[in-house]
Parts: C-alpha cells; sequence; structure tokens
C-alpha cells in the first residue's frame, strides 16, 4: 500500500533544489506525454477519415496509448492538487463548474455541426457505425474534442473527490478508495479495443457494478461535514446538489441530445466512445461516482444540520480550552491571567457568565476574593451568593459543586436584575493546596449538561495550572532580580575596600578580602594620618550576608570620619564603638583591630576590640599573638568598654612582620573537619617571615587551600593583611606591594 | 548542615540549658527559641552548659548578646558554664568574661547565681 499522499506532500515542501528540479521534469514529461497521446488521438481519427481503417491491434494500441496519456494527466493534476487542499465547499464548486463549462462547450461544439434531422444514424452521428469511421471531418474534431473535454472533466472529478474521501483517512478508507480507483481503472480496460455503440458483455457488466459498489462504499466517506459549520453545511448543500444535477445534466445530454430515430443508440455518448471506448467508460463511471457522492453528501449534511450547533459548541469548547492552553504558557500578569481564566467559560459556551475567586495568599486565609468576572461586575457578584460558603464546600471537596435549581439553593440570592438559575462551581486544585474557584453560571434551570460541567472542570484545572506557572515564573523572575542586586551589591562593596595599598617608607604591605556569599561583614582599610604614619583597620561584623555588609559598609565611614580625630587606637575605637553601637542589632556586634603605624618613631600601636589577636613574628623566628584585652563593639556600654580596652605598642624592628585576619581563615575546614587553627597560622609564619609581605600573604593562602582541600570548608568571610617592616632606611621594592580582594581560593 | 541541640534541665531555681554539637547562624534560632521559653516560663536564672558544645560562630555568641539585657533588668541571669578551652577562646577573644559569669564548673555557676550578678 502506498504512502497517505498528504505525508508526501508535507515533505516535498522542504525538498531540495535538485528534488525540485527532478519532479519539475516530470512535470514536463508528464505533459509531454498527454499532450503527445492528444496529438496522437487526432492523428488517428484524421487516418480514420481519410479512409484508413485500423486494424483491431492499431485500435488496441491507440486505446492504450491514450490511456497512458490520461494517466500522465492524472498525476499531472494530482500533483498540482497536493499543493493545496480545497475545502469541501469549493471542491462541490470546482466540480460543478467544471462540469457546467463542459455541458456547455458540448452543446456549442454539437450546434456548430449539426447533423441534419431524420436521417439515418451513420450520417446523424456523422461516422460509420460498422467501422466507426469518421464519414466527415467536422466529426473528427467533434470526436477529439468532446473525448477531450470529458477525459479530463473525469480525472479532475476523480481527484477532487479524492481529497473528500481521504480526508481524516484510515487504512480501509484507502483501501477502498484504490479499490475504486482500481475497478474503474479494470472496467476501462476491459473494453479496450471496442467500438462505438458496441454493447458490453456480462463480464464487463459486473465489471461495472464493481465499481458501482466501491463507489458507494467510498461514497460513504464524508468526515469532512463534521468540521463544517452550519453555514457551510448550507452552503455544501446547495452546491452538491447543483454538482448532482449538472452532472445528471451531463450524462442525459449525453445520451438525449441527438434526437434521432435510434433513440436506443447512446447520443453525443457515442462521440466520446468512438474517441475512446476504455475513456468514455473511465468518464462516465467517474460521473456516476460524482452523482452518487453528491447525492450521499447531500443526505447526510441535511441530517447533519440539526447537530451542527452541538459540533460548533464542542469547537468553541476546544478553543477556548486552547486559548487557556496558550495563556498558561504566555501569560504571567496575574490580571490578564484572572480574566482570561473567568472569561474562558463563558468563550467556551458553557456558561452566561462566570467569575473566578481566589483565596487570598496574602493574608494567608482561605476567604475568597473575586478577582475578575465574565459579562459580571466582580462586585455585583457577592450580592448574588454567599461566596465563603460556596467557595468553603468547593474547596473541601476538591470536587465540583453542581446547582441545578440555583434559586433554591440558601446560598443564591434572588436578585431582580440577574437570575443565576444554575451554576457550577469547579475548584482550582494546585500541588498542594486549593488556589480558588471558577463559578459558572447560566440563567436556565439544569442549564449544565453533564459535558458541560466536564469541560469546566479541565478549564478549571488548566486555570490552576496557569496560575501555579505564573507563581513560579514570578519567583524565578524574583530569584533572578537579587541575584542581580546582590552582584551590584558585591561590587559596591568591592569598591568599599582600598584598591591598591599605601605606599609608606620602610614598610610592605599584602591584603586581601573574600566574602563567604555575594557579601560579607569583613572590612580592612588603611589611612594617612600625617607625619609618615599609617593608621590601618580590620573589622569583622558578626553573622555574614547581606546584613553584615551593611554594617562593614558603616563601619568604613566610620573608620574614615574618626581615624583623623582619634589620637590613639584606643580612642578610636571607644568612638567607634560609640558611633556603631547606636545602629547595631542587640545580636549583632563588630570585632575591630585598630592600628597606628609610626615610621619615624618605629613603633607599631595596636588596640583589639574582640578581634582575632594580630600574629606577629620577628626576624629571630619567635612567633607570638598580640592579644590585648578588649571587648568587641556594640557589646558592652562604652565606659565598660573603654575601661576594658588595651592597647599594646610594639618597637618594630626590621624584619618584623604582622599578620591581621579574620576568623574565616582560622576557621576554615579541613575535609576532615579539623580548623586550620592559629597554632597552625602561627607555624607556617614563622617559616616564611624572611619573605616580603606579598610572598607571605600568599603562602599563607596558599598553606590555607592546600588544608582546606577540595572538599573542606572555608565557611566564613576572610580577610587577611599583611604588614612587613623592613625599617625606614630599607629600600622596600615597590612592585612586592600588593593588594588582592580575590586570591586564588579554591 | 551542622547538628545542634538544647537540653532542659533544672537544678531548684537555675534553669539548665545542655548545649550540643555547632551553634552557627542556622542553629542559632534553637538557642534563641530555648531562652526565649526560659523567659515565658519566668525561669530567668539560666546557666548554659557548654561541655558538649563543639563550635560556637559569633552569630551564636549574638543570641546571648539578644537576651541578656533584659533578663539582667527582670532580676535574671545567664552564666556560662563547662566551656570546652577552644570554644571559651571564642568567647575570650570577644571579651565575653568581662560581660558573662563564665565559670568552669557548673556547681560554680549555680553557686554563683546566689550571689548578685555583676554588673554590667
Amino acid at each position: 500500500m502506498n504512502l497517505p499522499s498528504f505525508r508526501r506532500s508535507a515533505d516535498k515542501q522542504r525538498l531540495p533544489k535538485e528534488k525540485r528540479a527532478q519532479s519539475g521534469t516530470r512535470t514536463v514529461l508528464m505533459g509531454l506525454l498527454f499532450s503527445g497521446a492528444t496529438a496522437m488521438a487526432l492523428v488517428y481519427h484524421l487516418l480514420a477519415w481519410r479512409g484508413q481503417v485500423p486494424s483491431a491491434s492499431m485500435n488496441l494500441g491507440y486505446d492504450l496509448l491514450l490511456l497512458v496519456g490520461y494517466a500522465a494527466l492524472w498525476a499531472l493534476l494530482a500533483e498540482s492538487f497536493r499543493k493545496k487542499r480545497p475545502s469541501p465547499a469549493r471542491s462541490f464548486w470546482t466540480i460543478t463548474l467544471a462540469a457546467g463549462v463542459v455541458i456547455l462547450i458540448t452543446h456549442v461544439v454539437l450546434l456548430i455541426a449539426s447533423p441534419p434531422a431524420s436521417v439515418d444514424a451513420s450520417l446523424a452521428l456523422g461516422f460509420d457505425l460498422e467501422t466507426g469511421a469518421p464519414l466527415v471531418l467536422a466529426t473528427v474534431f467533434k470526436t477529439n474534442i468532446l473525448g477531450l473535454l470529458y477525459g479530463v472533466l473525469a480525472v479532475f472529478l476523480m481527484l477532487r473527490l479524492k481529497d473528500l474521501v481521504l480526508v481524516k483517512r484510515t487504512r480501509s478508507s484507502q483501501r477502498n478508495w484504490y479499490l475504486l480507483v482500481g475497478s474503474m481503472v479494470v472496467t476501462s480496460l476491459s473494453v479496450l479495443g471496442m467500438r462505438a455503440g458496441s454493447v458490453l458483455n456480462q463480464a464487463q457488466t459486473i465489471l461495472m457494478i464493481v465499481s458501482v459498489v466501491f463507489m458507494v462504499v467510498c461514497s460513504f466517506r464524508l468526515s469532512w461535514i463534521v468540521f463544517l459549520s452550519f453555514r457551510e453545511k448550507v452552503a455544501a448543500i446547495g452546491l452538491s446538489m447543483v454538482m448532482m444535477l449538472v452532472l445528471v445534466l451531463g450524462i442525459s445530454i449525453m445520451r438525449d441530445s441527438v434526437i434521432s430515430r435510434w433513440a436506443e443508440l447512446p447520443g453525443i455518448y457515442t462521440y466520446v466512445q468512438s474517441f475512446s471506448y476504455p475513456l468514455s467508460m473511465f468518464s462516465s463511471l467517474a460521473a456516476v461516482f460524482g452523482i452518487l457522492y453528491s447525492t450521499t453528501g447531500v443526505l447526510s449534511l441535511l441530517f447533519h444540520l440539526p447537530t451542527s450547533g452541538e459540533f460548533q459548541a464542542r469547537a468553541g469548547e476546544r478553543a477556548a480550552m486552547q486559548s487557556l492552553t496558550n495563556i498558561v504558557g504566555q501569560v504571567f500578569d496575574a490580571e490578564r491571567l484572572h480574566a482570561a481564566i473567568a472569561s474562558s467559560p463563558v468563550e467556551a459556551g458553557v456558561a452566561h457568565f462566570a467569575w473566578l475567586a481566589i483565596a487570598d495568599p496574602e493574608s494567608g486565609s482561605l476567604k475568597p476574593k473575586v478577582v475578575a468576572g465574565s459579562k459580571i461586575d466582580p462586585e455585583e457578584v457577592l450580592d448574588l451568593v454567599d461566596l465563603d460558603a460556596l467557595f468553603a464546600e468547593a474547596t473541601s471537596s476538591r470536587n465540583p459543586i453542581f446547582l441545578e435549581e440555583a434559586m433554591r439553593d440558601h446560598r443564591v440570592r434572588a436578585k431582580a436584575s440577574r437570575a443565576i438559575s444554575s451554576m457550577v462551581v469547579a475548584p482550582l486544585v494546585g500541588r498542594n493546596r486549593v488556589i480558588g474557584a471558577l463559578f459558572a453560571c447560566k440563567e436556565l434551570v439544569r442549564g449544565f449538561e453533564r459535558d458541560e460541567i466536564d469541560t469546566i472542570s479541565i478549564l478549571a484545572a488548566q486555570s490552576s495550572l496557569a496560575i501555579e506557572n505564573a507563581g513560579l515564573v514570578e519567583q524565578q523572575v524574583e530569584r533572578e532580580r537579587l541575584a542581580r542586586e546582590l552582584a551590584i551589591a558585591r561590587e559596591v562593596q568591592q569598591r568599599l575596600l582600598p584598591q591598591r595599598v599605601p605606599e609608606v617608607r620602610g614598610l610592605s604591605l599584602a591584603a586581601s578580602s573574600v566574602p563567604a556569599q555575594e557579601v560579607g561583614g569583613d572590612y580592612y582599610d588603611f589611612v594617612d594620618l600625617g607625619d609618615e604614619r599609617l593608621g590601618l583597620i580590620i573589622a569583622d561584623v558578626s553573622g555574614k550576608g547581606t546584613s553584615a555588609a551593611f554594617y562593614m559598609a558603616e563601619m568604613q565611614g566610620i573608620f574614615h570620619a574618626v581615624s583623623r580625630l582619634a589620637p590613639s587606637p584606643a580612642d578610636f575605637l571607644h568612638h567607634a564603638n560609640v558611633a556603631i553601637s547606636e545602629s547595631l542589632d542587640k545580636n549583632v556586634f563588630v570585632s575591630v583591630i585598630y592600628g597606628v603605624l609610626d615610621v619615624r618613631k618605629q613603633e607599631f600601636v595596636l588596640a583589639r576590640a574582640g578581634h582575632c589577636p594580630a600574629a606577629a613574628v620577628g626576624i629571630d623566628g619567635k612567633a607570638r599573638y598580640l592579644r590585648s584585652k578588649g571587648i568587641g563593639l556594640g557589646l558592652a556600654p562604652p565606659p565598660l568598654f573603654r575601661r576594658s580596652l588595651a592597647e599594646a605598642t610594639i618597637h618594630l624592628q626590621p624584619g618584623d612582620v604582622f599578620v591581621l585576619y579574620t576568623d574565616g581563615i582560622v576557621e576554615s575546614r579541613s575535609p576532615g573537619g579539623e580548623e586550620y587553627g592559629y597554632d597552625r597560622l602561627l607555624d607556617v609564619l614563622g617559616d616564611i617571615r624572611h619573605e616580603g609581605a606579598e610572598g607571605i600573604h600568599d603562602h599563607l593562602i596558599e598553606d590555607l587551600n592546600a588544608f582546606v582541600g577540595d572538599s573542606g570548608d572555608y565557611g566564613d568571610d576572610m580577610t587577611l593583611v599583611v604588614l612587613k617592616w623592613h625599617g625606614p632606611h630599607s629600600d622596600v621594592p615597590l612592585e612586592s606591594h600588593g593588594v588582592a580582594h580575590e586570591p586564588a581560593l579554591a | 548542615m551542622s547538628s545542634f541541640s538544647v537540653g532542659f534541665r533544672t537544678l531548684g531555681s537555675v534553669q539548665a540549658l545542655d548545649l550540643r554539637g555547632e551553634l552557627d547562624a542556622h542553629t542559632a534560632a534553637e538557642l534563641e527559641a530555648a531562652i526565649e521559653k526560659c523567659q515565658q516560663d519566668d525561669s530567668l536564672q539560666i546557666l548554659v552548659n557548654g561541655a558538649n558544645l563543639m563550635y560556637i560562630s559569633s552569630a551564636g555568641l549574638g543570641v546571648f548578646m539578644a537576651h541578656i539585657e533584659e533578663i539582667r533588668e527582670k532580676g535574671g541571669d545567664i552564666k556560662i558554664a563547662a566551656l570546652q578551652p577552644k570554644v571559651y577562646n571564642v568567647f575570650d577573644l570577644l571579651g565575653f568574661p568581662m560581660l558573662f559569669d563564665i565559670t568552669e564548673s557548673e556547681e560554680e555557676a549555680v553557686t554563683k547565681f546566689g550571689s548578685p550578678a555583676p554588673s554590667a
């Protein structure tokens, strides 16, 4: 069995150029075959007219060649019809038109060389009934023109009807169609070489009957009818009736228009027969099929007319469902979505008016709120029904409620302006809660059929999906927005940190800071206090993330405002404590080390407010922590804070190294859960103390990365500041100064 | 995710909270809830036993700060006892010993509840 032709046609549109060229060649070839056959027929009949009586075998050959020509025409037309499939009405219309034109031309042709009445049959018809040879030249042309017309009409009609018969094709319908065409071809072939006017034998008659049986079978393939609207059906009835009449007329004039005493002989039909008996057989069979098909078509259309409203309603439901499905994918604006949902039952034709109530998630209650109405004002709803009670029932049962006689229900109030006579309440069930309910109303008692309630339920299900979908998208958009905001916050925060370390005589510096999340609570900075004095700070706001980042920013402000005014580190921390305690949450505090390095005095004074103690190592390798007393900022009232604060003063020796850091460094964990710890920091520092500040910094980070490994945990914001005192007279290579906010932490 | 739990014990008029595991930003809420419960029950003499507390982060320390003021205003106190050395170090670095009674043993803390709280 062949492939369905529509699939082939669909493929054809995507054919590459060479294939298209190939089909073009085929078209030309088919055209040539057909025109060749037509020309051949003309020559053949001219020769017959000139008295050359064709032999039986010549006659057979002629018939065969002619049929090949018409098969080519079939292929040619089938190809061009594949590209565009007309509507049923258009098919009927074109067939009717073609048949009408053929009849008209037949008439004209017959009028041109009308034989005189009451002469003998041969003269009347214009050819010898015994031999089939034309008696006059006009007969040759008449025969050819009429033969051509009827042949083309037959092919055209069959191909047009094929499109209709094979709408919604099934295996069997396709098989029946091929059987019909096959039986028609076989019947035509069975009369090969027969002379015009010959009477069919029994076998041929049986074949013809078989063809008619298949015609009847195929005539009941009328699936296209259900897709037609009422109007289209009426139009199709009219057109197919006209087509039927025209075809009947066509056949009858073929038989009757020659008025002679040989009335038992077929009339013009004999011209076509004398053109080619098989072709005339085929075309008359095609005409019979056309009549049969249009007859069943008319009858079926008539029967379908009353139900077409029903079908249209179905189509409406489908369309509404379709539009709602589109909305599911596209509309994320709550208001539009609600409006679309509320109007879906009305658009589907299953309700006169409808509204959508949503359980208000803002208030967390299940109290419904009418968010949209179709053909009804949402504010009107509360006057008409006890919304809360209906909503509660629908949401608790999770199944649609159906009020057949709504007026009798105590929850529905009678209103002069509008009557709710029947109502369906379909809950919108989401993944884990009932979102809302779709209320569909009719102004008729018992207005809802089972299938309409089903439709409303399906609409409700679709709607809940759409609403949840919209919610998810909103969340996604929100997440992305937050991510963008945080990225910006990170950038801003990085700008609060020094972009480069300052240049100080005799001192090399290196520093870096990495937040655990996008933003963090670590801070470090330097300030030039004048007279070759460098102020430096390292601070750690408790907690991490956004809240810590805000306090970090505040610390930055305090540092730049207070550092130049405070005579000593302890004073600075005291003022900072007073300033920041105002704004800190009760459970938030800031640990700080503030130090002042005086190049001229070769002195480093620092004070520690609850911060991890600075590590110090001398040139001799003696490493220690500078653990002066002090409470974190924001923990104690100012007097206690100030009282408990002590300063440490270090007289600088060339080679002294100071490391300031936040707890993220010492609390980083190895894959085994062990903390990096204070001891390891000091040990490593002792080993690498001879390097410059940047070398020490990088080595510490390297060691930390190695310790944490691939599966360890950095845990918190991490900041590392390294100072190395080379002595006031040493030339510190400036390129060893470095600052990086994002060292190569794995 | 770190694990953390708070166990409740009554030692006479003192409400003991046994901390176990790691107290960080994620688990701080649990201690927060425990202390709030004590306040609701009006047991304002709270003894936090840290014998099984393996780690404390700055967010964990914040919990103590959040409530101490109010508890002291009402005449109660939070005393911290039996901390692991590493955990004590964290308290110590921040200066908590100047703000809280931090004792080596639970008994010591219970005894201190008998005497007036340090003026903070």
